[in-house]
This record gives C-alpha cells, sequence and structure tokens, in this order.
C-alpha cells in the first residue's frame, strides 16, 4: 500500500468538516438529480436490463402490427386470356391494379394453368372465355371462370374477394355505357316526337297568330292611308269665290245671285286623289274585318280541338310518354344502377387501423411493466447488493431518495414512450390525432403510478424472488386488462370490475382518446383526475412503507 | 481520553427476541474497538443502531457527540460504515460511485473530485478509477468500500467483518489500510471473527454473546479476567506412570495425560509454574528435555466464555 498524502489533500479534508454538519434537507434537489444521474448510468450499463426494457414494446408493437387486419398481398396468379379484347385487357389491368393478385403468367390452354396450380406455382388461376367482349355487347350472358387454391384458406378468400370485387366493378362500368348508349338513343326519339306534337297542337294556333298580325298589318295602313287622306283635304284650299253671272251650263237658272267658284284642273285633281285614298281605307277597313273573321274561326276551331278526345289522348299517348322518357334519360347511369350505396365514415380520423388502436395500450403496459421491473431492480435488488444501505447512511432523507427514484422514471418513460411512439409513426403510419402534450402528461402521471406501486411492493417484499413473485401476481390483470390482448368491452362483467380499480383502464383510456380520437385535456380530465388520485394514494403509501429500518 | 460512542441500555427487541440486551459501551475517541461475537450475538444490529439503520427498541447512545434517534441524520455525516459485502454500484465505475456517494453527503463538486482522487490514491485504486467497479476483485471491491465509507471524512468508521472472505494479501492491505485511517483520527469501531486479527489490530475489545457484552477491555486483561486451567506441555526422558501418579498429587495440577511421550499438564495456577515444575522433576531425578507454557490466546478466551456449542 502507499499512501500518498499531499498539503493539497488536507486542505480539502479541511474543509469537509465544515459539510459534515449540514443539515439533512426533506427535499435536497442536488441530491434528487445525484439520484437520477445514477439511476441512468446503471439502466445504460445494465444491458441485461436496457435491452429487454427496449425491445419489449419494440415487439409486442411488431407482433400486433405486422399480425392484426393484414390482408395477403400479391398472391401468384396465372391467367389464360382466350379473348384479346379490350374487355379482356382491361380485366387483366384491373387485377394488376389491385396489388393483391400478381399475374406471373398469361397462359393459352386450362391445363398448362391446372399444371402451375397444383405445383403451387400460382395459387389463382383466371380464364377469359373467348369472345366474351362479343357476348356482352350482344347482351349475351358472359362470364370469367376463377380456379383456387384452398390450401390456403386466407389467400383462398383474400383471392376470391378481391377478384369479385374486380369483376363488380367492370360489370358496372359495362352496364352504365350501356345504359348511357340507351339514353342518349332514347333521348333523339324523344324529341322527334315531341316536334311532331308541337306542330299538331299548334296548327290552329299559327293561323290565329298569322291573322293577328295580318290583322294588325291592315289596320296599320289603313290608319296610314286615312291619315294621308286627311292631311292632303285640309291642305287643299278652296278656290276664292267669284260672285259674277256666269251660267252654268249644266244649273241654268238655279242661282243667280250664288258665288261662284272657279275650279283649277289641280284642284280637281287632288280632288280626285283624296276620294281615291279614302276609298282604299275602306277597302282595307274590310280586308280586316275579314281578317279578323277568319282569326275568330281558327280561336274556335282551337277550342274545339282542346276540348275533343283527339286532344286527351294526344296528351295521354305523347305528352305523357315523354315526360316518362325524361325521366329515364334524367338519370345518372350510376345512381340509376346502384341507388343505395354504401359508404363507411370513419369514426375518428381517417383510416383508423388494429395497430392504431393498441399503440396507446402497448405504451401504458410498458409503462407499468417497465416500471414494476426496474424497481425490481432499483430497490429490491439494492437492498440485496446493500447499495440501498449505503445510500440510507448517507444524510438523504427518504423523501428525497423517494423523489429521485420516482422522477429518474418518469424521465426514462418519457423517453422510452417517445422512441415507441416514433417507432409506430414509421413503421405503421400510426398518426397522433391529439396532442403530443396531453400523451405526455398522461405519460408522467401514469409513470409516477406505476413507479410507486413499484416502489410500494419492492419496499414490502425482502429479496428479488419475492419481489419477482409478488410483481407477477400484480402485473397479470394489468397486462390482461390493459386492453392490448382483449378489449375490455368484452369481458365478463367481474373483470371489467376489477379493471376499474387498475390506473392501466385510465391510462389506456385517456391515451386512446388523444391519440386516436384526437380528445383534448378537458375530455379526459376524468380519466387525469382518476390517475391523480392514484398518484397521491400510491405515493403517499410508499412514504408511509418506505422505511430505512433494514432488518 | 473521552468517548466518541457511548450507548446507555441500548436494547432492539424483534417480537420477543431480544437481539440486543441492555448494552452499555464506551468507545474511545482515536481508539480501533474490537466488537466480537459469535453469529447470532447481536453484533450486526447493534452496528445497525449505531449508524442508524435500526432504530433501538429502548436506551440511548451517543455517536460522535449526536443523539442517535434525535439527530440522526448527524449522526450519519460523522460516521462511516463498510459493510461485510460490497455494497456499491456495480454498473458504476470506482470514481463515479465515489462521486455519487459524495453527492449524497451534500459535498461541494470540486471538494468531491479531490477527495475522489485522493482517497483512489489512498486505496491504491487510482489506476483503476474508470473501470466498472463490478469487475474489481473481492480485496479491491472491499478497497473501494473503505473509500466510499471515508468519503465524507467521518469521525467514527464502522467496518463489519470487513476482511471476510478476502485472500490473505487483501487481508493485510485492509488491515493497513485501518490502522492509517486510525493514524490519522478516524475512531474505528471493528467487528471480525478473525481473533488473531482483533488481538493484533485492536486497542480494545468486547465480546458480545447472546445479546450482551459479556466482555470488555484490551486483549490482555480479557485474558485475565478469565478464570480457566492452563496448558503445560513437559517433555521428559523417560516418563513413568509414577511419576505421572505422583504429578497429580500436586495441589496446583488439575489433570496429566500423556500423548507421545509428552505430558500434556492442566494447572489451575500459571504463577511461577516453571520453577515448580523443573523443582518437581528435579527432586524425582526425571531429566527434563523441555517444558512449553501455552499462552491462552484471544480464541481460547473467546470459546471458553461463549461456549463451544454451534452457533446460527
Amino acid at each position: 500500500m502507499e499512501y500518498k498524502r499531499n498539503s493539497r489533500m488536507r486542505v480539502s479534508e479541511a474543509k469537509l468538516a465544515h459539510n459534515r454538519l449540514e443539515k439533512e434537507k426533506l427535499v435536497d434537489f442536488r441530491k434528487i438529480v445525484a439520484i437520477i444521474q445514477k439511476n441512468f448510468i446503471v439502466i445504460i450499463r445494465d444491458k441485461a436490463r436496457i435491452l429487454p426494457l427496449i425491445l419489449f414494446p419494440v415487439f409486442m408493437i411488431m407482433i400486433f402490427g405486422f399480425t392484426s387486419g393484414n390482408t395477403p398481398k400479391h398472391i401468384p396468379t396465372a391467367m389464360i386470356a382466350y379473348d384479346n379484347s379490350m374487355l379482356s385487357q382491361k380485366i387483366q389491368q384491373e387485377i394488376s391494379n389491385s396489388q393483391i393478385l400478381t399475374i406471373r403468367n398469361v397462359l393459352s390452354t386450362e391445363g398448362e394453368g391446372k399444371k402451375m396450380l397444383d405445383s403451387g406455382k400460382v395459387k389463382v388461376l383466371i380464364e377469359i372465355p373467348p369472345n366474351l367482349q362479343e357476348k356482352i355487347d350482344n347482351g349475351e350472358p358472359a362470364g370469367i371462370t376463377v380456379i383456387v387454391d384452398e390450401s390456403d384458406s386466407s389467400v383462398a378468400n383474400t383471392a376470391r374477394q378481391t377478384i369479385n370485387t374486380i369483376t363488380n366493378s367492370i360489370s358496372k362500368d359495362i352496364s352504365v355505357d350501356k345504359i348511357l348508349h340507351f339514353q342518349s338513343s332514347v333521348e333523339s326519339a324523344s324529341q322527334k316526337l315531341q316536334n311532331y306534337n308541337n306542330q299538331f297542337l299548334n296548327k290552329y294556333s299559327l293561323i290565329i297568330s298569322k291573322a293577328k298580325s295580318a290583322e294588325a298589318s291592315l289596320e296599320d295602313a289603313n290608319k296610314k292611308i286615312s291619315g294621308q287622306a286627311e292631311i292632303l283635304d285640309n291642305s287643299l284650299e278652296a278656290p276664292t269665290p267669284v260672285i259674277a253671272p256666269e251660267i252654268k251650263p249644266n244649273e241654268a237658272n238655279s242661282h243667280f245671285d250664288q258665288t261662284y267658284l272657279p275650279e283649277t284642273p289641280a284642284y280637281i285633281s287632288a280632288k280626285g286623289q283624296i276620294a281615291l285614298l279614302k276609298q282604299s281605307s275602306n277597302t282595307i277597313h274590310l280586308a280586316e274585318e275579314n281578317v279578323h273573321a277568319a282569326s275568330e274561326i281558327a280561336q274556335k276551331e282551337d277550342k274545339k280541338l282542346k276540348s275533343i278526345q283527339e286532344y286527351q289522348s294526344q296528351k295521354d299517348n305523347v305528352i305523357e310518354p315523354v315526360n316518362t322518357i325524361k325521366d329515364f334519360t334524367g338519370y345518372k347511369a350510376n345512381i340509376l344502377l346502384k341507388p343505395l350505396a354504401y359508404e363507411e365514415k370513419p369514426a375518428y380520423g381517417t383510416g383508423k387501423r388494429t395497430i392504431d388502436f393498441l399503440i396507446p395500450s402497448i405504451i401504458a403496459l410498458t409503462i407499468f411493466q417497465g416500471a414494476v421491473m426496474g424497481m425490481g431492480r432499483a430497490v429490491a435488488g439494492e437492498k440485496r447488493d446493500g447499495s440501498l444501505t449505503r445510500v440510507f447512511l448517507t444524510p438523504t432523507s427518504n423523501v428525497t431518495i423517494i423523489a429521485g427514484t420516482l422522477l429518474f422514471y418518469i424521465i426514462f418513460e418519457i423517453f422510452r414512450s417517445s422512441f415507441l411512439i416514433l417507432l409506430a409513426m414509421n413503421l405503421f403510419q400510426v398518426k397522433i390525432e391529439g396532442s403530443l402534450i396531453s400523451v405526455f402528461l398522461v405519460v408522467v402521471i401514469y409513470a409516477g403510478v406505476s413507479t410507486a406501486i413499484g416502489m410500494l411492493m419492492s419496499s414490502i417484499v425482502k429479496s428479488e424472488q419475492q419481489y419477482l413473485a409478488i410483481s407477477m401476481l400484480v402485473s397479470m390483470p394489468t397486462v390482461f386488462l390493459a386492453g392490448a390482448f382483449f378489449p375490455i368491452q368484452a369481458m365478463p362483467k367481474f373483470l371489467q370490475a376489477v379493471a376499474a380499480f387498475l390506473p392501466v383502464t385510465y391510462a389506456g383510456n385517456a391515451l386512446r382518446g388523444v391519440m386516436i380520437k384526437g380528445f383534448s385535456l378537458a375530455t379526459i380530465s376524468y380519466e387525469i383526475f382518476i390517475l391523480l388520485v392514484f398518484l397521491i394514494l400510491t405515493v403517499g403509501a410508499v412514504f408511509l412503507v418506505f422505511k430505512r429500518d433494514i432488518e | 481520553m473521552k468517548s466518541i460512542i457511548e450507548t446507555k441500555n441500548l436494547t432492539k427487541k424483534f417480537g420477543t427476541l431480544t437481539a440486543v440486551n441492555n448494552i452499555n459501551l464506551q468507545v474511545k475517541e482515536g481508539e480501533i474497538f474490537g466488537f466480537l461475537g459469535p453469529n447470532g450475538a447481536g453484533k450486526t444490529t447493534t452496528i445497525s443502531m449505531l449508524t442508524t439503520l435500526v432504530k433501538p427498541t429502548s436506551g440511548s447512545a451517543l455517536v460522535a457527540g449526536y443523539e442517535l434517534i434525535k439527530d440522526d441524520s448527524y449522526v450519519r455525516s460523522a460516521i462511516g460504515v463498510v459493510p461485510q459485502s460490497f455494497s456499491l454500484f456495480p454498473e458504476l465505475t470506482a470514481e463515479e460511485n465515489l462521486e455519487y456517494i459524495g453527492k449524497l453527503y451534500g459535498m461541494k463538486g470540486s471538494v468531491i473530485k479531490e477527495r475522489t482522487a485522493y482517497l483512489l490514491r489512498t486505496v491504491s485504486l487510482y489506476e483503476h478509477r474508470n473501470r466498472i467497479s463490478g469487475t474489481f476483485s473481492g480485496g479491491m471491491k472491499q478497497r473501494l468500500s473503505v473509500a466510499a465509507s471515508i468519503m465524507s471524512n467521518p469521525k467514527v468508521l464502522f467496518m463489519d467483518e470487513p476482511t471476510t472472505g478476502l485472500d490473505p494479501q487483501s487481508r493485510i492491505a485492509i488491515r493497513e489500510l485501518t490502522r492509517t485511517l486510525n493514524k490519522s483520527g478516524i475512531t474505528i469501531f471493528y467487528t471480525t471473527h478473525d481473533m488473531e486479527e482483533a488481538e493484533k489490530l485492536c486497542d480494545r475489545i468486547a465480546i458480545m454473546d447472546k445479546g450482551s457484552i459479556i466482555a470488555l477491555g484490551t486483549s490482555e486483561e480479557i485474558k485475565h479476567t478469565i478464570r480457566t486451567d492452563h496448558l503445560v506441555e513437559v517433555e521428559l526422558e523417560s516418563p513413568s506412570k509414577e511419576i505421572i501418579s505422583e504429578l497429580k498429587k500436586m495441589p496446583y495440577v488439575s489433570s496429566v495425560h500423556q500423548t507421545n511421550g509428552i505430558l500434556n499438564i492442566k494447572v489451575s495456577q500459571k504463577e511461577r509454574i516453571f520453577f515448580k515444575l523443573s523443582d518437581f522433576f528435579n527432586k524425582k531425578k526425571q531429566k527434563v528435555l523441555e517444558i512449553r507454557i501455552k499462552e491462552h490466546s484471544l480464541e481460547d478466551v473467546f470459546i471458553h466464555l461463549t461456549k463451544k456449542d454451534l452457533r446460527d
């Protein structure tokens, strides 16, 4: 042994003399940090413990993620196409697009196909008969033949379902095309019928309207002519009277003393024109009256027509069918084929799968598992090793020891949950609908509760073996009632009653609420409250049970 | 010298079992105090009480000037304990262990650094400071344990069978270390099964049995307190039956046995026994080749005091 001692060291010892008289604090943050640091180093160096802690949840989500709700993909398929029409190509295209079936071979005989099926090279054989398109175009019954390898029922069912879906979809497309074709030809027939009908129904109306317009033109012409005649009449100035005994050859001896109007040839001509215009006006007026009379006759005939049987039958036989045709052609072909559609709307977010519902349960489960397993080492194991005794020998209060241990596991669980969430997001495209802060709040409280339960158990037991036994007893209900393996609703009433006393139930509900349903903190306040009650109870119990007495 | 540990009727009962029964002992400042006793005598319970790990049922004690029950946290900062088995964190390095313990003692960072380096040198582990302590040999672990126990520079160091299970070199090293620490002013409360060790190392010794202190003093004092036969081996040139029967008649002789020509004589008094026996054989005209007076070892005393029956 060599003892190197120098003056510097003595100085440091002197400093220590002051230290030792410091009163032990109930909550000493420096020591809490030291405990957390120590636990981190311990857990990181303890490969036999850290690996299972990390891998346990990874395995769980892998197993659940890859096994739940996944359908077989790329089922090897052979195709025998006797028909090389557009339709046949479309069928092949749709099958390739489905991703569920993969066409490995295109064969020419059924015999070849059967051989491949027997050898297991393909699981599905699809046969497209000759002249498929032709038959369908002619409206004859036609179909494809499918042979499925039954040795794997899940593959067989998936293949059957997929082909069925594809066939239905193609059938529908064909039907839609046909209906559209019918609709357009019927529509043009309907148009012709309507035109004819219009002509028939309006045969008098035309006369009436023509007569009315003729009447109007005549009246107008009459007005213009008579107006012109009047203007002319007024503008014509009478000749200046002359009192002269002029004897008219025709009216001799009649009026000797009468005035005498000397008439010029222009005057006489104007007078003549006026008279002629007045005569024309009268003639036009007469024509007008005639046209009017004709129009009235036509109107009477129209009325008569509308009241007779023929009109009624015309209406029944032509108008009604035209309307019916309109109903038909107005329909959308898709709706005509499938008037009642089935559409499922996801309750929470889009496309939630089993894995989305499992992740919250797995997180709740691993937190509990991790804390319980961890506490086995942290308290029961350190008790065995005596390292806990060593800590008890220092002036460090129980509160500080418990707080340090609790905080470490809470921080550790935040890391572990984050890792798990990241893994689920990347591996299974799991989306968190709610806020991450809410998720971590639940994680923090629940990690606290779980750690406290672990500490409680390890404080009671005398050895790690005992701890293992008691932790199995406590973990069992939590593992099976966490909702990861079986839905809680499917359990018998008494188990549901047991679940009501387990913190995992509330942690699971809260995490599912936030992660899947996008619940806000307010919506999960009940679960948070219950978890806080659990936290207070369990941590309180730890303070009561966790004793320094090493007996 | 004043007492650094003083117990008054210190008692601990576990249910109906009285593990420690009204013990009163004083450990003087600066001494190495040996604490002996068979398994189940109550040694560990006593240490646990004195180190605040177990609460006494009744009685009281002053440790390093502090009331055991009332000022337990002060007691904790004034003492160090080297437990029997390794009780540090096997996942941490030697240095990390000491630093962690230092933090739990509330020491300042700079002080911890200095003190850790100093103690690792003291226990010859400085070269191994960055090694994971779980990989250490038994002796290294125990040395690290000692270093951890004196991290806070305690006034009293309790050592609970620190050499048990170690190889001879490591045992010597721990003993040397104990002496060095004692010389630097630390009072040592040393528990051991090894009587030779106790005799060599300890200034004073207490022997505990069935919950009580049955002997207390220096090893010489204890050896004197017991009244038991001493053994004298005498080698004669030609021992005869007559001589043996004559010898048996002497007042100070309890018994005589002959094995391989050697007489094993048990005598009740050790005083002047050499002269008395020489005188006797001279008178009988017997040629004495050798007279060996066997000294009592502490172990004899121990066995005598605690009887030979096997303990649990």
